[in-house]
């Protein structure tokens, strides 16, 4: 708008005036502005609370011991959505699986852990883990804060202490939470646990019991991290491994809720992504590797799992998955495939596709996660690693547009089942390291002598 | 009208609900640890119902879940708590957008914890479908097995649910993660963190949750339960006897 117009009719009500300015002076006034408001704190102000500041505060009383992410975890900063700094592990993890993952869509943990091989990244994968029992939770109300509360902080004792069964210290291994909703519940159960004395009590008397205390204490995690944000902060890294040309991929992503709207303040977002008003995870990984991300008008929806909506009330999930996600990004975004970072959202957008030919409402778009695209751009086999042989949608149209011959990966596949029914197995490390105690467990050398319990 | 109310509706042909009843769940509603940090107010904006995904779908709004519990409005709780509460789908996208960071999908959570607490009818139907998974995270620890997915448990996913074809312990196995080698858990799970699990339901009241819910259930779990703790104390028997020797 040049200077000499003014007037309500020009938008800027009658009364507006011109600075008179010149082209100079406005661009250092607007610097000034930028530097001084950050528009994050233009909606928080001082009223936004950091929980970890209660967190430090609550071990400097003596109350909590908080399991610091180390120097052996080779911690990378980010930043999240009010700028706040978190500290992002990238090494010696303990993989904290999804239930959801690991049983519907097992190439997901399959491709973390294969990507973390390939980068040469140190990690425990063992039994001692139960779920977070979260998605039960939320699905029927059967549960409550103190049970969810102590599943968490039980298996994060577990991730502290289970390096001792390898003769390592305890806090080698750092958990790396694979499910968006384990992530969004843990981050919510650290906000109540700070919160109320009460609530720790409770959770103390049962741990207590459990042996799960270090030192007669609550261990809180420093941070609570999801997958999505490893493979953000190691994104590139991870693409000067890349083997498959993507940059012809339309790509949409589907965001998780638990990630990024449950405790949405600690979720990295990152100004080179999206401008830093959307959440980072996925998006800045797929720009890495040169796909195209397209943007879409239902972006900020939810999937339509619902908890309980995918059991009992299929109806609902199928009509949201494909009216409000699927068809969106076919129809508006002319996708190639649709991207996630969590169990429940690609259970449902991969699952719900094929029953909309019921209602003529006919969609093919592949689904799958932000760590499957990775590894086979990478080079992993689409079926031996990636395991897409588990996702309903066709992910075999976008195999194609990456140069993939998926007909022959998928004898080669079948070929390798041979194999498996013989006994020859591959795995991506040695499975005696699963077991950390209790019947099967064995000791290492350097700790011959110690119980097995 | 003295000491009954009715369910809403004066038509109904559902018994009158006394106002005790009703004060009494409201009172567990606001006792509940976690009800200060949902509600702190509102100003009925409607933005959590605008971007709710379930008010799309069924009669639901997350403003009037709000407003009721703000208001105190015995009635109008006591009859959402029959079925609205249970068409949530607990995305918290109304929590991340509420300028007043209430989290009506916290409030839901609440108040379907004490529908199961007062074993309300809508509860036992509305969670019968649920009952394999609450089953299966109860017992073991994991709230989804491989074995669950089945083409017959999920017909409308389609025939594509696995596009190859093999017998599902070979495709298992064929997972490169060791965890992953089982059929009747996510993962296989060490016996004694499920014992400790156990320790957990019990020490919360999620068993007599489970107990009000689905008597039926209740039992076989317990009886899991007992055959998993006998399991892991044989086994430690066993090695203080190995130690022994």
């Amino acid at each position: 708008m040049s200077d000499e117009k003014k007037g309500s009719f020009e938008g800027f009500g009658a009364e507006w005036k011109s600075t008179q300015l010149s082209e100079a002076d406005k661009r250092r006034a607007t610097d000034w502005v930028e530097a001084k408001i950050d528009k994050r704190s233009l909606l928080t102000g001082n009223r936004k609370e950091d929980i970890r500041d209660i967190m430090w505060q609550l071990e400097k009383e003596g109350e909590i011991v908080v399991h610091r992410v180390g120097d052996h975890n080779d911690p990378v900063m980010a930043k999240t959505l009010y700028g706040w700094d978190k500290k992002i592990p990238t090494n010696n993890f303990w993989h904290h699986k999804s239930c959801g993952q690991c049983g519907n869509i097992p190439g997901y943990p399959t491709s973390v852990m294969w990507l973390m091989n390939k980068l040469g990244i140190k990690y425990l994968d063992e039994t001692d883990q139960t779920s977070c029992t979260a998605w039960n939770y939320h699905g029927s109300g059967i549960g409550n804060v103190v049970s969810l509360a102590a599943v968490f902080l039980r298996n994060y004792h577990q991730a502290y202490v289970s390096a001792k069964a390898e003769g390592l210290p305890e806090g080698t291994y750092y958990p790396l939470v694979h499910c968006g909703t384990s992530f969004g519940n843990y981050k919510e159960m650290r906000i109540f646990l700070m919160h109320s004395a009460e609530l720790r009590a409770q959770v103390k008397e049962i741990l207590g019991k459990l042996g799960r205390l270090v030192d007669g204490k609550l261990l809180i995690p420093e941070e609570i991290v999801h997958y999505s944000e490893w493979l953000h902060v190691m994104r590139d890294k991870l693409a000067t491994h890349q083997t498959i040309d993507v940059s012809n991929v339309r790509a949409t992503i589907h965001p998780a809720c638990h990630v990024y709207k449950m405790v949405p303040e600690d979720v990295i977002y990152d100004d080179a992504v999206l401008d830093g008003n959307r959440v980072a995870v996925s998006t800045g990984l797929m720009e890495t590797f040169g796909a195209q991300v397209i943007d879409y008008s239902t972006w900020y929806d939810c999937c339509g799992f619902g908890f309980r909506h995918i059991i009992g009330e299929r109806e609902f999930t199928r009509s949201f998955a494909i009216d409000r996600k699927i068809k969106v990004a076919v129809e508006e975004a002319k996708a190639d495939v649709m991207i996630g970072h969590d169990t429940g959202c690609i259970t449902t957008l991969d699952k719900n596709q094929w029953i909309g030919k019921a209602v003529g409402k006919v969609y093919a778009l592949p689904i799958m996660a932000d760590c499957q695209f990775a590894a086979i751009a990478m080079g992993a086999h689409p079926y031996k690693l990636a395991q897409l042989h588990w996702h309903a949608s066709p992910f075999e149209t976008l195999l194609e547009k990456m140069g993939i011959d998926w007909e022959k990966a998928k004898v080669e596949f079948e070929d390798y089942l041979g194999e498996v029914s013989k006994g020859k197995i591959e795995t991506l490390y040695d499975p005696q390291r699963a077991i950390t105690s209790g019947p099967g467990y064995k000791k290492p050398a350097q700790l011959a002598g110690a119980s097995n319990k | 009208m003295d000491q009954l109310a009715f369910t809403n509706d004066p038509l109904a042909e559902a018994p009158a609900v006394p106002r005790e009843k009703m004060q009494e769940v409201l009172d567990d509603i606001k006792g509940h640890m976690l009800f200060d940090h949902e509600l702190h107010g509102c100003l009925n904006c409607g933005i959590c119902t605008a971007t709710c995904p379930s008010a799309s779908y069924y009669d639901y709004s997350p403003r009037e879940i709000v407003q009721l519990l703000w208001t105190e409005n015995l009635e109008g709780i006591y009859d959402a708590m029959g079925e609205k509460i249970w068409a949530c789908a607990q995305c918290y996208t109304c929590a991340a957008r509420c300028p007043f960071e209430n989290s009506p999908g916290g409030l839901v959570m609440i108040m379907r914890e004490v529908a199961i607490k007062h074993e309300m009818e809508s509860v036992k139907e509305v969670l019968r479908p649920f009952s394999r998974v609450l089953l299966k995270v109860i017992s073991t620890g994991n709230q989804l097995a491989p074995n669950m997915i089945t083409k017959e448990a999920f017909p409308d996913w389609g025939p594509d649910v696995s596009k190859v074809d093999a017998p599902l312990d070979i495709l298992r196995k064929a997972i490169p993660v060791p965890t992953l080698h089982t059929l009747d858990t996510a993962w296989i799970v060490n016996l004694k963190t499920s014992v400790e699990l156990f320790t957990i339901w019990e020490a919360t009241g999620v068993l007599d949750q489970l107990e009000s819910v689905d008597e039926n259930l209740f039992d076989v779990v317990v009886d899991v339960m007992d055959e998993k703790r006998e399991d892991l104390e044989d086994w430690l028997d066993e090695q203080e006897d190995e130690d022994d020797e």
